[in-house]
């Protein structure tokens, strides 16, 4: 059993959620977060100076408003569910969101009380 | 690679992303959450608070930094009174890009 958590962008949610909802992995838990990557969020730059000249001025946006999805599937699911999100959600520019695969030990059905695979 | 959560107090979330920026950990997500520990909150008087807000930070990183993270989130988030949070640490198994859609951090 694997848990993937995927941040991606906010306007991409709809088209991530019927893309997963068509390759039979309809189930989500989704968040509003805020985060940033390796580019330190957003900065601001101004168009009236030449690209070579800009500088950093200070103004950024340190975080930037993402959704957080988490979907916990069996393992033979993940690399299906990885490869929708990645499809849906590229557009090749900077800020497209991370995925991340971590393991999971259980799972449960509060309705039932049914254990591991069939609880998913 | 490592996940680590770290549960802290709201004012201290600035100080501890700056000392993080300083050591190179730039990339971090986080969430407001509302939680309690093994105090069951704060009482003050008759009224109980058990659901206080707090900041989850969640960072993904190589298995050889998670260490020196975790001590300079404990150490920024530090007050020494009750509610200073927790941090767990987790395993991750991969991580993609989506904009390229390589493995990888």
């Amino acid at each position: 059993m694997k848990e993937i958590i995927a941040i991606i962008r906010m306007n991409k949610m709809q088209k991530t959620k019927n893309a997963l909802a068509g390759v039979d992995c309809p189930s989500m838990t989704a968040n509003k977060v805020l985060g940033r990557g390796k580019q330190k969020g957003l900065q601001l730059l101004q168009p009236e100076i030449k690209p070579e000249e800009r500088k950093w001025n200070g103004m950024r946006m340190k975080y930037i408003p993402k959704r957080m999805l988490l979907i916990v599937v069996d393992d033979a699911e993940v690399d299906k569910i990885v490869k929708t999100i990645i499809r849906v959600n590229r557009t090749g520019e900077i800020g497209d969101g991370k995925i991340f695969i971590c393991p999971l030990e259980d799972a449960i059905r509060v309705r039932t009380g049914e254990r591991g695979e069939e609880a998913i | 690679m490592k996940m680590i959560r770290a549960i802290i107090k709201p004012e201290k979330v600035e100080e501890v992303v700056n000392a993080l920026e300083k050591e190179g950990v730039i990339s971090l997500t986080k969430l407001d959450v509302f939680g309690r520990g093994r105090q069951k909150g704060i009482q003050a008087g008759s009224s109980i608070y058990d659901e206080l807000p707090k900041v989850m930070l969640m960072i993904v990183l190589e298995d050889a930094k998670a260490e020196k993270v975790v001590d300079v989130i404990e150490d920024n988030a530090r007050t020494g009174n009750i509610g200073d949070g927790k941090i767990f640490v987790s395993a991750v198994d991969e991580a993609y890009t989506i904009r390229t859609g390589e493995k990888g951090l």
